[in-house]
């Protein structure tokens, strides 16, 4: 983030003296940059569920005293900002969370005026999009893991990274850094981490004789299993959502894909390059043709699986229609939050539901156990996109450094994911949510086998569109197998050589 | 004398029976969506994902309808704020439209000027596209004019594709009423103006109701210029303040439809009220004078 006003500027703005000023105040900062980054945080290498367990609560953060040395705390500016907060299906501690860090934020920086916008899942991208088109963007986006590469690609994002707010690359996943990174700059610094786990009813396994407590290893065993509920007591084994223009979708699948050695593009590789296409590989096929086992040959899925995304598949799991799914940690917590609030005769069977709920590792393929690594970043927009043509560089820098503390990573990721930050994994509140969400462990335990999206501009419509297409495709029986894939990777082609 | 009385024997109709069977179909496929959002509405977190679904909520509560009506909690703060914003807009879009277009719907019926066909058609121009066709050179509009996230913004978005309606509406109304009146009018020393008013006005008061519930419907529920305009969240409207109840992984349904339940309330009682002058309005343009 250094020098964001100085690229495009407009004729007659006040850039002048405004890099002067910032000139003064960057000399004034960066010795205290150096001095305040915080070391390595975290040993990804030793990462598991014990090690996680070791480290939580060691470590002490003085967030506003550190963001303090990196942008006063006496500063005074103005600062806008768009995000995804907490909204009513939300849990409340989210909402409470969300509230203490914007007091924790005042009260730091008493003299920094925000405008702050909370806009849905959903709504986020179309609205910046829009907002880009019209200059009136916020000067900061936190947006999903690869909604930034899209808008970084053509420019509209201010170069960014750790150390601009006090942090060390190092203390962020090298996974996370590269979701934020276009052309070999970075664009933006990761707020929160999360892959998904497997979920399953213990109560619907014994009726189907299987290991209540035993999760299917391997995808194989989820198709065997699936078949093996749906025969004996006649409801959906697994949870299979192929919905078009979904995102839930993929990340449900590409796991799968990238376990039998599959992929999109090389994404799932050590070192991607993004250049070879793989989605007709054996891997791929292989992974399908699972789907189509489970869908066509043995209807052991939801009948609705076509135009289900993850929310149709809570109904039915709560209510012990559905045994086994892969499931996202807010959705554990969703659902203990709904059994709180139950009342009366509901109340009992919420709580039964609740006890008979188990989670484990996402299975494995014979090429490895994968999941999707999920996530947010935050965002410095250009100034000339900006609402009024101007961004507070140091506002910014203080909100972004508080946001992205091991103290407020932790906390503003409570219930759904992870801090980005490792040194949030070493924090009091690290300790206390893994105390008290039991999921934790099982979602924190698979960040290591987690594989970004491609960081491409291209990826949602690869992941979006193209790769539930091929489902579709493969499950209507419009298409073969092989087909599907082949026309899947015909697409991708054309996609990435422009030519849709 | 014998005095028998013998009933007639009513013969089975079947097409009688049929469209009986018909239309309780029709009722039952048009009333059953908004009795579960009402039933849904009525029911706990829990209790809205089970399945099968409960008919009827086993703990039925009114808690999601007092959230959302209640001043001192966020959510009821929130949701009263976008109902007034809803109720702002649409009235201020109404009052507008009707303004403007009475005076131009008969100027369309009663003058006869060069272009006044195309000038009609050009009206309705507009309404021949997408609204979506619009969207981005319609932000950039209000962004040069700064208006974005301002209710000016949509009351005159709104304006854009309810006149031509409304014009085109109120034009088939005044043709219906016979211009020998105005001429009587004219013939006992009123102005023309006075003629409009006193004469042709009243007559075309249902046109003109049945207009306004046109355009305030059309404006309540506008979804996609609310949602690209608006991102303050003190400025929206219901159609996209409701998208709250929507989070990336759960939806809170009871939320919703005890939000949608009341969404739906001022614009079914302002139907019922009024329906007599829509149906008496659409009649008119069935009968030549």
């Amino acid at each position: 983030m250094t020098n964001m006003q100085g690229r495009h500027r407009r004729p007659g703005s006040p850039l002048r003296r405004q890099v002067f000023a910032y000139s003064i105040a960057l000399a004034a900062t960066v010795p205290l940059l150096s001095s305040t980054a915080f070391a390595q945080a975290v040993d990804v290498s030793k990462w598991s569920p014990d090690y996680i367990r070791s480290i939580a609560g060691t470590e002490t953060f003085d967030t506003a005293g550190q963001c303090g040395s990196v942008v006063p705390n006496d500063y005074s500016g103005r600062v806008s900002y768009w995000y995804t907060g907490p909204f009513e299906a939300d849990p409340q501690i989210a909402h409470d969370q969300d509230k203490a860090f914007w007091e924790a934020f005042k009260a730091a920086y008493p003299n920094i005026q925000t405008d702050v916008q909370s806009i849905t899942y959903n709504e986020l991208l179309d609205k910046f999009r829009t907002a880009l088109l019209g200059n009136a963007a916020p000067m900061v986006v936190r947006l999903q893991i690869l909604g930034g590469v899209e808008f970084a690609a053509k420019g509209y994002l201010n170069p960014l990274k750790p150390e601009d707010v006090g942090y060390a690359s190092a203390d962020f996943w090298p996974g996370a850094l590269k979701s934020v990174t276009w052309e070999g700059e970075s664009y933006g610094i990761p707020t929160n981490n999360e892959t998904m786990g497997f979920i399953w009813n213990a109560k619907i396994f014994a009726d189907a004789g299987l290991d209540p407590e035993k999760p299917p290893a391997t995808w194989d065993d989820v198709v065997a299993y699936s078949k093996q509920i749906h025969d004996k007591l006649g409801i959906a084994g697994y949870g299979l959502v192929a919905k078009q223009n979904a995102g839930n979708t993929p990340f449900r699948f590409m796991p799968e894909v990238w376990a039998y050695g599959g992929g999109a593009l090389d994404e799932a590789s050590a070192n991607p390059t993004y250049e070879t296409v793989e989605i007709n590989s054996e891997g791929t096929k292989k992974a399908l043709q699972t789907a189509v086992d489970m869908y066509v040959r043995d209807k052991s899925v939801p009948t609705s699986a076509l135009t289900n995304t993850q929310a149709e598949n809570q109904a039915p799991f709560i209510a012990g229609q559905l045994a086994m799914m892969i499931a996202h940690p807010a959705e554990y917590a969703k659902m203990l939050d709904l059994a709180s609030k139950a009342t009366g005769a509901d109340k009992e069977m919420a709580d039964a539901v609740v006890e008979n709920m188990r989670y484990g590792l996402i299975p494995e393929g014979p090429a490895r156990r994968a999941v999707v690594f999920g996530g947010s970043n935050i965002h410095v927009v250009q100034p000339e996109y900006v609402e009024g043509g101007q961004v507070d560089e140091q506002a910014v820098k203080a909100l972004i450094c508080m946001w992205t503390s091991p103290e407020w990573s932790t906390k503003l990721s409570w219930v759904g994911s992870n801090p980005g930050h490792l040194g949030g994994f070493k924090t009091e509140w690290m300790k206390e949510r893994l105390d008290t969400i039991k999921f934790l462990d099982v979602t924190t335990s698979m960040l290591p086998n987690g594989i970004p999206f491609p960081v491409l501009p291209e990826a949602p419509e690869i992941m979006n569109i193209i790769v539930p297409d091929m489902l579709q495709n493969a499950l209507t029986g419009a298409m073969t197998v092989d087909e599907a894939a082949d026309d899947a990777a015909q697409k991708i082609e054309a996609l990435r050589g422009g030519g849709l | 004398m014998s005095t028998d009385t013998q009933t007639p024997q009513r013969s089975f109709d079947g097409w009688k029976w049929g469209g009986r069977v018909f239309l309780t179909l029709l009722l039952i496929f048009t009333v059953m969506p908004m009795a579960w959002m009402l039933i849904t509405s009525l029911k706990t977190g829990f209790a809205a994902m089970q399945y099968p679904p409960q008919w009827w909520p086993s703990e039925p509560t009114l808690s999601n309808y007092t959230r959302l009506l209640d001043p001192s909690n966020s959510v009821g703060q929130d949701f009263l704020r976008y109902f007034w914003n809803s109720l702002w807009v649409s009235t201020a879009t109404t009052i507008l439209a009707v303004i403007v277009a009475v005076p131009a719907a008969y100027a369309f019926s009663r003058f006869r000027f060069p272009g006044r066909t195309f000038l009609f058609f050009a009206v309705l121009l507009r309404n021949m596209f997408p609204a979506v066709i619009f969207l981005v050179p319609l932000f950039i509009l209000m962004r040069l004019l700064g208006l974005v996230n301002t209710h000016g913004s949509l009351i005159l978005t709104y304006l854009t594709f309810g006149l031509p309606l409304a014009i085109w509406l109120l034009k088939g109304f005044y043709d219906n009423i016979p211009i020998q009146l105005e001429q009587a009018a004219r013939i006992d020393g009123a102005t023309r103006f006075q003629a409009f008013l006193y004469i042709v006005m009243p007559l075309s008061t249902p046109g003109i109701i049945a207009t306004s519930i046109y355009s305030f419907i059309g404006a309540w529920n506008e979804y996609i210029y609310a949602y690209t305009f608006l991102t303050r969240h003190d400025q929206m409207t219901l159609p996209v303040g409701i998208q709250r109840f929507f989070s990336e992984n759960a939806t809170d349904w009871p939320g919703l439809m005890a939000a949608t339940f009341m969404m739906s309330v001022p614009v079914v009682v302002h139907f019922l009220v009024l329906q007599l002058y829509i149906v008496r309005a659409l009649a008119e343009g069935s009968v030549k004078h």
